[in-house]
């Protein structure tokens, strides 16, 4: 309930107007030479960091934009800063 | 057929005491008992188009420049654009004559009948609001007109500030999806109830119009 | 009880009456007055009774921080009496009493306490297990706070508030209205909240000299309308901050007055920096009965004569460990209270002038001494006094003691926000030391008592706010720094914890009955930690949460156990005061949709369900199994509404692309005047969403999803082309466009009445695309589709036209026996005709494959990296998946409910959808098995829910049981 997120487009806002969308994993791989582990490793496999990371989010409840944003998932917090180092 | 109608979605228990029919819609001048404000006026009928473009920037309905920052709001001659995001605009045609055609270029949608549109304004309307919604329409940094879009009694909603006057009246347009008409009347209502919000014609949104332009 | 009207610092208005019932009594109080004050006025003395000893309690502190004052109110258990405001006619009753407060038959409770040690409930109530329901039901009986009845119902309005704010001050005393005032400088926007019904804090009741020239209670209200007349600072009074969370996002309740239009409200208040100024409570003051009626806190004493123009007693005798206590002794003195004497902790630091006021009055003091015990039945009638080692006594006559060690910060809303709490040994207070981002401190809580300081500090963390939402003040800052450097600091606080006794009456928490004993008990049993000892002797836990105990706990363990780590308060958690659940649940506007001819169904009948977002008729008669709509499906015509599908236009140089990457099935191979069904799948290849697609114009498509996918789809596209940047736009129409089905063999006949266009089998075939017009006025895009298994359009039609065209078609239907049908009609007529609906054939893991829809699949564009096409590949060569099956049962009586598991040793599968079919005659449905069991002919054992072993039997049977060569959508 507490989170804000700051969406490109309307500014800071309550959480729950947005939808969370994952981890930021970089663009869709391309299917040639995509075995089943590293296919499953894309979709599926987090880092889980306890600490800063790069997120996408959805403002579903506004102007229906995707953006990346950080975020402390310690503190859930979204923060300036850009991603812990990994 | 001439007695074929079409229905607003938003309806009230009042009775509307003059009645005007426009494109088939039967369109509510003033109803009964409107008090002395706020009041909330359907504005169903209203057209209102969705304007989509990589260009939008170079776009101009109805004559209207878009605005070029998302969420401000260009209005002139009762024509209201509302830049949406980096794409998007929303083109709301609040004259009460014969709406121009919807323009040829394919980025534009007619939308009317996707909301129900509402009026809200009068004394004590930001006090209605802020029972509904945590969006901040009393932000001193922003110039009316200008566009928030986000939840308004739960549900995501288009609103625009049209004014902000001293002692907390103004007017607010309001745009959510079209199913949830009667249950968003009823909620505004609800909240207004204590301040004496009423049900109001289209007369009454007029004249208003007509006095903050003045 | 006469009033003392004359006191300029009264809140009451003497002019105005209100009355209660208590008893069966009418009492009278005033506008203004507390219920539990009025009651005092007239002689009340024993309010409640304690939980598990039944001792009789009464007024204690008056801002609600124990059970004390509990009582019910008009049919309302567990209301705090002492800040409830008193409103007309409210109907009073005593609760956890057989027969009164005053005479209560469970007193003899009081003299078993040696039963129940700490922890006594979990160490004697599991064994033997058999006696355990019957004890409990008990101790129930005997222990316990208000009830409820089972049929009550609340009554009144709970509303709730998310006002904007760019600063929140949370306190209205002198420190919160400096720093509101100081923060409202610089033009933002302002919200104090104050949790008494008004402003002035601990200066409000105190005629001390401010200056030369004010008393503190005139700065007080001085400020108050400096405040009111800041534009820009919302001031809202009777409101408990009971929450604090990431962010500076504030909640809070207030309470209505007697003429606003709410009972309670929620507040929400997202604010960009906090300023916290809640002041001091006072530490209770340990000693034997130190929570008898009688016994009462200084500011209690001293608010009932200034606030409520009540002389709390007539003789009193005072045991303090600060100014304020020789302050309110010296003034309740004046006011005509008999002061045999004065002890006070400390046994020097006291201010000098108010030393000399009490040698004036001919007041003793002691100093050194403190209460050790009050004597008397159900209030004080005499008080022992000790010097602090205990090593003198003296017994002294009175009926009040105003009992206090010292002062205690209010620092929960620190707590909730995670500031650091430190144990501070000049003042004895838990200090803050790491305060969250933008939220400042303020005030009495900081320790700072000289009422200078504590404006000074005010200012200071107004200024600070301001600063740090992007204010540009710092000459302001600067010199409010200076400004509090020169006044004085925070002062030495009393340290003392207990009075030199053995505790075995000595209350710690009068919620919950946890004596100093109890403690004791509790760390000889080996806990040591006051976080744990809270929970085993359950200090703590009630009522009050943490107002009386909370500080004294942890300082006391630390005494106790001389435990050289510095203590630190138990933890506090929302809400911070009790709050009614109807004030959190609010007004509740249950939002959902309904379609444009909602209205059109409900007359004819329909029997509603909320499905997702929607409303939708699911019947249209008591018959569920909707027999006869079916038949005049198959048999004539049928009308179903069917606009909650998702409807959308897509549009843009690159919007096929955008379907490609969705939809499983090539889109390009998309036919102008065609429609083309196909699904969506997720990354695993599950289906997601099926639908129609036609192509309107070039670049230019027009889609439909299900119902439960319509308000995701736009998210869903965006997501996956989230990287590629592709010009493409999205519109839902799904609320601008109502859907009528009309199905059955009679379709046509009825469209070709209305339709102004030729709706032949040859100029308008199964899967085709037309628009046209009806009545020569309304714009229809009709598609031909075949879900039910007949002849079948489906017409998409301008949102405010539904209602005339659905008149329309039911007039030119009559005669061929046109009808609604609903949901479940519908739900029956497609699984005939094996037609699935996805979330009913399908669940999260069942793929495209699985659902036998592979042929919609095309492998070839690989390039478009359609959404699930890699996990489809790699799925083609899993044997372990389900498959969908048709099943007839073997006894066609009946079939099995929906979701019922198919078994051998474990489960192998389930139904998804089984019905009698009334076309057929023949129990049928579709199920989910394992491959191995899919073939025809096989043999399903069904384990329905509440079968008591009694399994159900079907056979695997191919699809669809109705028309197997389709023709019938087709002529």
């Amino acid at each position: 309930m507490a989170l804000t997120l700051t969406c490109p487009v309307c500014g800071k806002r309550n959480g729950y107007e947005f939808r969370y969308g994952g981890e930021d994993k970089g663009p869709r791989p391309a299917e040639k030479g995509l075995t089943p582990r590293s296919w499953c490793d894309y979709v599926h496999m987090n880092k889980c960091v306890a600490g800063i990371q790069k997120e996408w989010w959805y403002h579903k409840d506004g102007c229906g934009s995707w953006f990346t944003t950080h975020r402390d998932t310690v503190r859930n917090l979204e923060v300036n800063e850009p991603e812990a180092p990994k | 057929m001439g007695d074929m109608k079409r229905q607003s979605p938003a309806q009230f228990k009042s009775r509307p005491v003059k009645t005007d029919v426009r494109d088939h819609w039967v369109v509510a001048l003033e109803f009964e008992n409107e008090g002395p404000g706020p009041w909330l006026v359907d504005l169903c009928h209203k057209t209102r188009w969705d304007l989509q473009d990589g260009r939008i920037d170079e776009q101009t309905p109805s004559g209207v420049s878009v605005p070029s920052v998302p969420g401000e709001c260009r209005f002139e001659n009762r024509i209201l654009v509302n830049r949406m995001n980096h794409t998007q605009a929303a083109v709301w045609l609040l004259g009460n004559g014969r709406a121009p055609e919807l323009p040829a270029e394919t980025g534009y949608t007619d939308v009317s009948e996707a909301t129900v549109f509402l009026a809200l304004f009068g004394p004590k309307v930001f006090s209605i609001a802020e029972k509904l919604t945590a969006l901040d329409f009393t932000d001193p940094n922003r110039q009316t007109p200008f566009l928030l879009q986000g939840p308004f009694s739960h549900v995501p909603c288009q609103i625009v500030t049209l004014a902000r006057e001293r002692a907390g009246a103004g007017a607010l347009l309001l745009a959510c999806s079209r199913g949830y008409a009667r249950d968003m009347v009823h909620a505004i209502l609800a909240a207004g109830a204590a301040y004496g919000l009423c049900p109001a014609g289209e007369n009454r949104f007029t004249s208003w119009l007509a006095s903050m332009q003045a | 009880m006469n009033r003392l009207n004359h006191l300029p610092t009264l809140r009451i208005n003497p002019s105005e009456k209100r009355s209660l019932t208590y008893r069966g009594k009418s009492y009278w109080g005033f506008a203004g007055d507390t219920v539990a004050t009025a009651l005092f006025a007239n002689g009340v003395r024993v309010f409640g009774r304690s939980l598990k000893y039944h001792r009789p309690r009464g007024l204690y502190s008056l801002d609600g921080e124990c059970s004390n004052t509990c009582m019910q109110v008009d049919g309302i258990p567990n209301v705090r009496t002492e800040n409830t405001p008193l409103k007309e006619g409210m109907r009073v009753k005593g609760q956890n009493v057989k027969g009164s407060a005053q005479f209560d038959w469970m007193g003899f409770m009081d003299k078993l306490d040696w039963l129940m040690p700490a922890g006594f409930y979990y160490r004697t109530m599991h064994k033997p297990a058999a006696v355990w329901p019957i004890a409990m039901k008990q101790v129930r009986k005997a222990a316990g706070l208000g009830t409820l009845s089972p049929d009550f119902e609340m009554k009144g309005l709970f509303d709730e508030i998310y006002p904007t704010a760019d600063i929140c001050v949370i306190g209205g005393g002198v420190a919160g209205m400096r720093a509101a005032l100081a923060a409202a400088e610089s033009g933002l926007r302002i919200i104090l909240l104050e949790a008494r019904p008004h402003l002035g804090g601990c200066f409000d009741y105190r005629v001390s000299p401010y200056n030369d020239d004010k008393k503190l209670y005139e700065r007080a209200r001085e400020l108050a309308d400096q405040v009111r007349q800041k534009d820009n600072i919302r001031v809202f009074t009777h409101t408990s901050m009971v929450g604090a969370y990431n962010n500076n996002l504030i909640t809070a309740f207030q309470v209505g007055k007697e003429q606003d239009e709410f009972d309670e409200r929620y507040i929400e208040i997202r604010a960009v920096s906090v300023v916290v100024a809640t002041g001091c409570i006072e530490r209770p003051l340990l000693f034997e009965h130190n929570e008898k009626p009688g016994v009462m806190q200084v500011g209690c004493a001293h608010r009932l004569a200034h606030t409520y123009g009540l002389l709390p007693g007539e003789q009193a005798v005072f045991s303090v460990g600060h100014d304020l206590g020789l302050e309110a002794a010296v003034d309740l003195f004046d006011l005509g209270l008999k002061i045999p004497c004065v002890a006070d902790i400390r046994k020097d630091g006291q201010d000098p002038r108010l030393l000399m006021a009490l040698v004036e009055r001919r007041i003793p003091l002691l100093n050194g001494w403190v209460a050790a015990k009050v004597h008397g039945g159900k209030q004080v009638k005499k008080v022992t006094l000790t010097t602090v080692e205990g090593t003198v006594r003296r017994m002294i006559p009175c009926d009040l003691l105003v009992a206090s060690a010292g002062l205690t910060p209010v620092n929960g809303p620190l707590t909730l926000a995670h500031a650091k709490l430190v144990y501070d040994s000049h003042t004895g207070y838990f200090l803050p030391t790491d305060l969250p981002e933008k939220m400042f401190a303020a005030g009495r809580m900081t320790g700072r008592n000289h009422p200078l300081s504590i404006e000074a500090s005010g200012r200071l963390a107004g200024l600070q706010a301001a600063a740090s939402y992007g204010v540009n003040n710092k000459t302001a800052l600067a010199e409010a720094e200076t400004a509090l450097s020169g006044l004085p600091g925070p002062e030495r606080g009393c340290k003392l914890v207990t009075a030199p006794v053995k505790g075995r009456k000595t209350f710690i928490c009068f919620d919950e009955d946890t004596t100093v004993k109890n403690i004791k008990q509790a760390i000889d049993m080996g806990f040591d930690v006051p976080e744990l000892i809270k929970r085993f002797t359950s200090a703590g836990t009630g009522p009050g949460q943490g107002g009386i105990p909370g500080h004294n706990l942890p300082l006391y363990v630390a005494q106790y156990t001389a435990s050289t780590t510095p203590p630190k308060p138990t933890t506090v958690r929302p809400p911070l005061v009790p709050t009614f659940l109807a004030t959190y649940a609010g007004t509740n506007h249950d939002m959902c949709k309904r379609t444009p001819v909602h209205d059109a169904q409900v007359k004819a009948g329909g029997i509603f369900r909320r499905i997702g977002v929607w409303q939708r008729a699911r019947y249209f008669s008591g018959d569920f199994d909707c027999r006869e709509d079916i038949l005049n499906v198959r048999n004539n015509v049928g009308l179903l509404d069917a606009s909650t599908l998702g409807k959308f236009r897509i549009h843009g140089p690159e919007a096929l692309k955008a379907l490609q990457r969705v939809y499983v099935s090539d889109m390009s191979k998309i036919k102008e005047g065609r429609i083309k069904y196909s699904a969506m799948c997720n990354d695993d290849g599950c289906v997601i969403d099926d639908g129609v697609v036609v192509k309107t114009g070039e670049n230019d498509y027009y889609f439909t999803t299900s119902t439960g996918r319509a308000c995701v789809t736009v998210e869903w596209i965006r997501y996956h082309t989230r990287f590629d940047g592709w010009d493409f736009h999205l519109v839902n129409l799904t609320d601008a466009m109502g859907v009528v089905n009309i199905s059955g063999p009679n379709a046509r006949k009825v469209l070709e009445k209305v339709a102004d266009a030729d709706v032949s089998n040859v100029a308008f075939p199964f899967a085709g695309y037309r628009e046209f017009t009806v009545k020569g006025l309304i714009p229809v895009r009709a598609m031909r589709l075949g879900f039910v298994g007949e002849l079948s359009y489906e017409l998409h039609i301008p949102s405010s036209w539904m209602p005339a065209i659905w008149d329309i078609l039911e007039e030119a239907g009559r005669e061929f026996g046109i009808r609604n049908f609903g949901v479940e009609a519908q739900n029956v007529l497609r699984m005939e005709k094996g037609h699935i609906i996805l979330g009913q054939e399908s669940e999260q893991r069942t793929n495209l494959l699985d659902l036998g829809l592979g042929f919609l699949w095309d492998r070839t564009k690989n390039e478009a990296k359609t959404v699930g096409a890699v996990a489809l590949r790699q799925a083609e060569a899993d044997p372990g998946r389900l498959t969908l099956v048709g099943i007839q049962m073997e006894d066609n009586a009946r079939a099995p409910k929906d979701g019922s598991i198919i078994v051998d040793d474990r489960v192998r599968g389930y139904v998804c959808t089984a019905r009698k079919s009334f076309t057929t005659g023949e129990a049928v449905g579709m199920a989910l098995v394992e491959s191995q069991l899919s073939d025809i002919g096989a043999r399903l054992d069904i384990f329905e829910d509440e079968c008591n072993g009694r399994l159900l039997y079907a056979r695997v049977v191919s699809m669809p049981f109705y028309d197997p060569e389709g023709q019938r959508m087709k002529i």
